[in-house]
This record gives C-alpha cells, sequence and structure tokens, in this order.
C-alpha cells in the first residue's frame, strides 16, 4: 500500500544526479557530497580513501535515514578545493580496483593453469 | 605493518610495529595499493572459492564483499501468473517459493527490466509449470521416503499413503524460450538442481501457471544474491614472544584445539635432547584464545599469555564465497571488483561534467 518502491533503493530516478555537492555555508573549505543510491558499501569506502588524502582535515559520511537511499559524505580539506579532492579520490579508488581486477585475472590464470 | 591483538579479554590494542611507508610526498594510495596488494586464490570448485587478499584496506574487503552479497546481478523468477492452483499452497507463498529458485542462466545475456509491460525476450525468461495430480493412479513422479521400512505397495497406494502424493519439484519447470532466446542463449534456460521441492499435490489437485524471470541484484530482493555467503577474516599471526620448550611446548600444543602448534626438535651437541613448539599452522586458528586463557591447576595453565600472543593481520583478507549456484564463484569475485570499478567511474565522469554547472570551490 504505502510500502516504497522497491527499485528506490537501487534505481536512480529521472532527474535525479549521482553525485551532488553542495558547500558548506558556515566552515572553511568544506562542503558536503550526496551520493544517490550508494549505502555503507561506498560511503565508507569514499570516507577511507579521503582520510588517505594529507590535504584532507575532515572526512565522515552517514546514511541520514533507512528509508532515504542516500549516502552524505563531508569533507573538509586543509586548503584544496573539496571537489577536487573528492574527485582524486574517486580517481584513485578507481585505479585501485583497476589494479586489483588485473591481480586477479592474472591469479586466477596462473591459478587455472597450476591445476 | 598493523595488527590486532587478542588478549584475554577482549581486543586490546592495534598497534603500528612500523610506518616506514608513505613518505611525506605524496604518492597516492593507489600506487601503494599497486605495489604492496596481491591476490591468491587458495582453493576453488565448483561451488566455492577461497582466496587471499593482501595489501588493502579493510573498506575495500569490505566493500567487495558487500557487493558480492547484494549488487552483483543474477535472474530470478520475479512475476507468476497463476491460471489455476488447487493445491494447499497458497498462490503468493508459491510464487515466493518460485523466486526463490536459483536459476542457471547468464545475467549478461539479458538487459534490466524495469516495467512488467515492456517484457521482451532481451529481458524476461519465461518457465512453465503444469502439474495434474492423478486421481488414484501412482504419479509418475511420486517418490518414496526414504525412511519407510517396508515396500508395501497395497498401503502406500491407498488414499493417505504417499503414493498418492504427487511431488511437485524444479524438474517440472519448463522453459519456454521466447522471441530468439534459443539462438542467443549458450544453453537453454534452467533451474541450477532439479529437485529443489516447489510443493505437494493430493489426487485431482492441479497447477498451471508462466514464471517470468528478470534480472535484479539483491538489494532489491535477497532471491537475486549470487552468494550463499561471502565473507573475509583477517589472517592470524601467533606470536611465541619467548621460546617455548620442553614439556610447556608439549602442553601448548595439546590445548590448541585447532592443532595450530608443532613440535620441533632440537639437536644441541652439548646439552640434553631438547624441544621447543613453533607455529606451524596459522590459519587454522580460530583465535579460540585457549591457548592464552588462565587455568587453574594444570600444569603450565598459569602463565601461558606471557609466551603467546595472539594477533591479527590489518590488511591480510582470508576470503570465502560460497555461490548458491547461479554463477561461477570466481565469476562472482570478477563481476563485484568490475562493479566498483563501474561506480567510481560514473562519480568520475559526472563530478568531471558537473564542474561547469557547480563552482569549483
Ligand atoms: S587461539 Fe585457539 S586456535 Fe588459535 S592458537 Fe590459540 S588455542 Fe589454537
Amino acid at each position: 500500500m504505502n510500502a516504497p518502491e522497491r527499485h528506490k533503493a537501487y534505481l536512480l530516478e529521472d532527474d535525479e544526479a549521482r553525485v551532488e555537492y553542495a558547500k558548506d555555508q558556515k566552515i572553511p573549505n568544506a562542503g558536503l557530497f550526496t551520493i544517490y543510491k550508494e549505502d555503507h558499501t561506498i560511503g565508507n569506502l569514499v570516507r577511507m580513501q579521503l582520510l588517505r588524502d594529507s590535504d584532507v582535515r575532515f572526512a565522515g559520511y552517514k546514511l541520514p535515514h533507512p528509508l532515504e537511499h542516500r549516502c552524505l559524505v563531508k569533507v573538509q580539506t586543509t586548503g584544496a578545493k573539496p571537489k577536487e579532492v573528492f574527485l582524486r579520490s574517486i580517481s584513485d579508488l578507481h585505479s585501485e580496483f583497476d589494479y586489483l581486477d588485473r591481480y586477479f585475472r592474472e591469479e586466477v590464470l596462473r591459478f587455472k593453469e597450476a591445476t | 605493518m598493523d595488527f590486532f591483538e587478542l588478549r584475554e579479554t577482549g581486543v586490546h590494542e592495534e598497534f603500528r610495529a612500523d610506518e616506514a611507508e608513505e613518505p611525506a610526498g605524496r604518492r597516492s594510495y593507489a600506487e601503494v595499493i599497486a605495489a604492496r596488494s596481491r591476490i591468491e586464490v587458495t582453493r576453488s570448485t565448483m561451488e566455492e572459492v577461497e582466496f587471499d587478499l593482501v595489501g588493502v584496506d579493510v573498506s575495500i574487503a569490505n566493500a567487495l564483499r558487500r557487493i558480492m552479497l547484494a549488487e552483483v546481478p543474477t535472474m530470478a523468477i520475479e512475476s507468476v501468473y497463476i491460471e489455476e492452483n488447487t493445491g494447499v499452497v497458497q498462490d503468493e507463498v508459491l510464487a515466493h517459493r518460485l523466486g526463490l529458485i536459483p536459476l542457471r542462466v547468464d545475467p549478461n545475456d539479458f538487459e534490466e527490466l524495469l516495467d512488467p509491460e515492456d517484457a521482451t525476450d532481451v529481458n524476461t525468461i519465461v518457465f512453465g509449470l503444469e502439474v495434474k495430480a492423478p486421481i488414484n493412479i501412482v504419479a509418475p513422479n511420486a517418490r518414496r521416503r526414504i525412511d519407510d521400512p517396508v515396500e508395501d505397495d497395497e498401503v502406500a497406494r491407498r488414499p493417505g499413503g504417499h503414493k498418492h502424493t504427487t511431488v511437485v519439484t524444479t524438474k517440472d519447470l519448463k522453459w519456454l524460450p521466447q522471441g530468439d532466446q534459443e539462438t542467443f542463449l549458450p544453453e537453454p534456460a534452467r533451474p541450477v538442481h532439479d529437485d529443489i521441492l516447489i510443493t505437494k499435490l493430493r489426487p485431482g489437485q492441479a497447477i498451471g501457471l508462466e514464471a517470468h524471470g528478470c534480472k535484479g541484484i539483491a538489494k532489491d530482493h535477497a532471491k537475486f544474491s549470487p552468494v550463499a555467503t561471502a565473507s573475509y577474516r583477517m589472517l592470524p599471526r601467533i606470536d611465541l614472544v619467548k621460546p617455548v620448550e620442553g614439556d610447556r611446548a608439549t602442553a601448548l600444543k595439546n590445548r590448541c584445539p585447532l592443532d595450530v602448534f608443532d613440535i620441533e626438535d632440537i639437536v644441541s651437541d652439548d646439552g640434553p635432547p631438547a624441544s621447543r613448539a613453533v607455529v606451524a599452522r596459522p590459519r587454522d586458528c580460530t583465535m579460540c584464545r585457549e591457548c592464552i586463557r588462565r587455568i587453574d591447576d594444570v600444569p603450565f595453565g598459569d602463565d601461558m599469555a606471557d609466551y603467546v600472543k595472539l594477533k591479527r593481520h590489518a590488511d591480510f583478507f582470508l576470503f570465502k564465497v560460497e555461490t548458491a549456484g547461479q554463477l561461477a564463484p570466481l565469476r562472482i569475485v570478477h563481476d563485484a571488483i568490475a562493479i566498483l570499478k563501474a561506480k567510481c567511474d560514473k562519480w568520475r565522469t559526472e563530478l568531471e561534467l558537473s564542474g561547469g554547472s557547480l563552482s569549483l570551490d
């Protein structure tokens, strides 16, 4: 009856962006990224990646409500633009998974040959 | 490298033995990962794969696990159109049971179906289930219970006897190819197992239905999950901080229920022959902590914790992935990594594209 649509958990609405950025009005060099249709899987990943960056003073994530399928990531930097830092983190994550992907393929080939 | 140390009560500390890597200059974490991470498959069967993922952060290991559980797409029955169901299992329960059947269909051959109205051969597979329980005849696929003591056919055939019950299993599900499916699917769509019990019918009862399957992810419904379980644990590391010798070594070996320790003979020219405990199979350790427990009235029961330190590597993950049957286990891992990669890609593109409209500050 009033159950939320099932696909709302993972499909973007027509007019919905995948990521949104809003500058923080009170704190310098801070901003809030909203990643839609994502949960702890990505929230924690992005947070950890941001914290590895020496330009980042603060990074944290939260899921505002279990029925709202979005993940908020707050970033404060030591001076760099939050969006640049965020973009850098995402690129880093991408290349990390790229490496893992390659290592995994190689390993599977090796394993298949060995057995 | 980091470790977590387990003491008799709780996890006590996480300490950094050395942090020599990562000098002040920015070396991106991706390069660090590239340099020190590795993946090693240790066991792989049709149902299960075990592999080591070394040198990455927990958040990556955990993301991988969560993606495998909830975001790798598979095919499952989604809508059931029931024409006739006179069995005792109600329509909705029957439909639910059908939904949970794992199907051996490659989701890559299909597109996502958003609205059941748009069903076509590229996004939907159709199964028919047509069973009529014969009246007073032994049903062709009736099965004897294995533990039935005697073969008394007369009794079994009488109403109420088990030969009167028609068993409906996944074997009765017939794939009805749509459109070009027979040409583009490498093999016919079918349930993973032929012997999953769907329902049972009494004489005269009948089921006639059409089940439509589509592609989905487990975030939507758990039936789409490709894994029975996907989990990781950190590699245990057991340090013997002081040499454990002689009777103490034997006591330690006997204490461990998983036989982690071995006893090594020390041969020396002078002095009597001695023995020493060594950590032989740290992978088997379950962190039960028996070896550091204080036990009264047992030889060496009171101070073993001074000799043995239990730790876990913070960046060495032993993964175990069990498939539910739809996809091969290695394929699930591979898909999961690809999904994470694709996600990063999409955000990157979107953020870069929106660079103009959103001010870069
Ligand atoms: S924690 Fe348990 S399994 Fe591990 S070494 Fe000690 S006794 Fe053996």
